[in-house]
């Protein structure tokens, strides 16, 4: 059935064609704002999870915990994680494999320049357990070492660049490296391992320089299967920290959840920013509603007067909301694909999310809420034209 | 006073009625007392000068509002015990309007305008011919059917309204000042197809302040005041 009056609201929205243009583009405004916000934030969450998300299966383990003394005075901090503290671990990791790490940042010269980073002592064995050499061969002892892909490029340096590695002091000659390899990059490594800017040479050579020897930094257990690390923590932590809490224990995952949550908070603020604009669209759809009932009194006057429902002269108004919706929801629809992917380029440098569900949903979320807010807006103004005297309203000139 | 019908139940029946408008000024008393019927088939012209009552009696018959006191039935109805939503009904079902200044909708087409009483009654588009016939009968061009009131002249618009008031088939005609803004030609023939209408069987009601359009109706109303003072 074609009913007469949404016929009646589509002609008085021709009428007056330039208004409900005008109108209708706040609408738009408001939904490009909403989806294109709201496909920033997924997509911004969809490209840091994947980077985070490689290294998940790995257990952390680190003695940044803070042990009181029993008297008085300065907290001390523990050292770092002894032998016994790792065979602990390695005795309840089960099949997994334990990666124990020397860490610590220094100065290094290459050739004559000066720079600063961090330096991994590893078992070389355990190197490409879980890190991937790009070029050249992994270290097998003595003096040689790896460089993360970063360094290597800022520093120029190829296989068997030599590297002096602590502070520059004439009174002492320096310890010096070799390259065998490079890193492939990394990225932020989300098991605590940022190799990118980093110099890796073998334990032996680290704890003959730096001292610690059998004391680590940091343990990484690297699990053969993701979904036993809670028993495999809770195992550890059984046994590493019976009587007293003597490491701490973390994993990606639950950086990973508390970074998404973070990047879901600022997703959602980003969305409250945008449906500002909504409100605005809402108060000015409002208006011109309004300005049509107020144009339209006798008209509307005549209506109640042979006869038309209150119903009726209800629907009429409250469908010329819905068509100013509709249009600006439609080309709102467009603008937001094309503003979004320009927004998410821009902003983010990847669009290899843009397309996926969870971020193109927001177009058509955008979409209907621009709809349903025109609506809303026109309840009113439909409200005040059904509630009219017709006796008044016919007199009205 | 005397009754020109003098059925068991009038078609229209107003008994005592008074209708008092509350101004700031002070209470103003359009309709003071006021009883009479109207019976099926009669052309009753409604007289009185400015300010005598006549658009409030004419929007008491045509239910577009209640007395103050008194009771008014049409069809046997007490309107004021009627729901909003059964009076909408009883205007768009059983009264045909015709006024002064035409009042058609200016978004619709003059068929639409003749067709929009059909679908707020049967709710869907008319598919019988009824709104064309009727235009017809008025004596309104087919051609002219898809022009726009503000591209009628007056006359042709009139003719559009009384097309609009028959097409529901409705026992009452209320006419306001049918022929007011049109020139004393058209007016005429305005009168001349009210007069057709009459003879089909419609009631007609009609106000004037033409003497010579009051002569068409066979019983005159004179108001004075919010009184009938003669009839």
């Amino acid at each position: 059935m074609k009913d007469i009056f949404f016929d009646l609201s589509v002609r008085s929205v021709r009428l007056n064609f330039l208004r409900s243009i005008l109108a209708s583009i706040g609408i738009v405004i408001g939904v490009v704002a909403i989806s294109s916000m709201g496909m920033l934030g997924t997509n911004m969450q969809l490209s840091v999870k994947q980077q985070l998300s490689s290294n998940v299966n790995t257990v952390m383990i680190s003695s940044d915990v803070v042990r009181t003394t029993s008297t008085a005075g300065n907290p001390i901090t523990s050292q770092g994680i002894d032998k016994s503290t790792l065979n602990d671990i390695k005795n309840s990791a089960g099949q997994n494999v334990v990666i124990p790490i020397h860490n610590t940042r220094t100065q290094f010269t290459i050739g004559s320049t000066d720079g600063r980073g961090s330096i991994y002592g590893l078992d070389p064995n355990d190197i490409t357990k879980f890190l991937t050499i790009a070029q050249g061969e992994n270290i097998k002892g003595g003096s040689d070492a790896l460089v993360g892909a970063n360094i290597a490029t800022n520093f120029n340096m190829n296989i068997g660049s030599r590297i002096k590695i602590g502070q520059d002091n004439i009174s002492i000659t320096r310890p010096t490296v070799r390259v065998a390899g490079i890193l492939a990059s990394r990225g932020f490594a989300s098991d605590g391992v940022n190799t990118d800017n980093a110099i890796i040479v073998p334990d032996t050579w680290y704890t003959d320089h730096f001292g610690n020897k059998d004391l680590y930094d940091q343990v990484n257990v690297i699990l053969q299967n993701i979904d036993t690390i809670n028993q495999t923590e809770a195992a550890i932590d059984d046994k590493v920290n019976r009587k007293t809490e003597v490491v701490r224990i973390s994993d990606a995952s639950s950086r990973l959840s508390s970074i998404s949550s973070t990047l879901g908070t600022i997703t959602t603020f980003i969305l409250a920013i945008g449906s500002i604009s909504l409100v605005v669209a809402a108060v000015s759809i409002f208006n011109v509603m309004m300005m049509s009932v107020n144009e339209r009194v006798q008209e509307i006057g005549i209506l109640l007067s042979i006869g038309t429902e209150k119903g009726e002269v209800r629907r009429m108004f409250l469908y010329e909301a819905f068509i100013l919706g509709i249009i600006g929801a439609g080309f709102g629809g467009i603008c937001s694909l094309v503003i979004g992917y320009s927004v998410v380029s821009a902003m983010i440098g990847n669009t290899a999310y843009f397309f996926l569900p969870e971020s193109i949903i927001y177009v058509p979320y955008g979409m209907i809420i621009g709809v349903i807010v025109c609506v809303l807006s026109g309840l009113y103004p439909a409200w005040r034209a059904s509630n009219m005297d017709p006796i008044d309203a016919l007199r009205n000139e | 006073m005397k009754n020109a019908g003098m059925d068991e139940s009038p078609l229209i029946r107003l008994a005592d009625v008074t209708k008092v408008y509350h101004l700031e000024s002070g209470d103003f008393t359009a309709l003071n007392h006021i009883s009479l019927n109207i019976s099926e088939g009669e052309f009753v012209a409604l007289m009185g000068p400015s300010g005598s009552g006549k658009s409030t009696m004419m929007n008491q018959l045509g239910i577009l509002d209640v007395p103050s006191t008194g009771e008014i039935f049409i069809a046997g109805k007490n309107v004021a015990k009627m729901t909003s939503l059964e009076r909408t009904h009883m205007r768009r079902d059983i009264i045909g309007y015709v006024f002064q200044k035409f009042y058609l909708i200016p978004l619709l087409s003059a068929y639409e305008n003749v067709e929009y009483p059909l679908i707020l009654k049967y709710k869907k588009r008319d598919i019988t011919g009824k709104a064309a016939a009727v235009l017809k009968s008025v004596g309104f061009d087919k051609e002219m059917s898809a022009h726009r009131p503000n591209q009628l002249s007056g006359g042709q618009q009139q003719r559009v309204a009384i097309a609009r008031a028959l097409v529901n088939d409705p026992k009452i005609l209320l006419c306001d000042e049918p022929t007011g803004n049109l020139d004393r030609k058209t007016g005429f023939q305005i009168m001349d197809i009210l007069t057709g209408l009459h003879k089909e069987g419609k009631t007609v009601i009609l106000v004037t302040h033409d003497p010579k359009i009051a002569e068409y109706a066979h019983r005159t109303i004179e108001l004075e005041d919010g009184r009938v003072v003669g009839s």
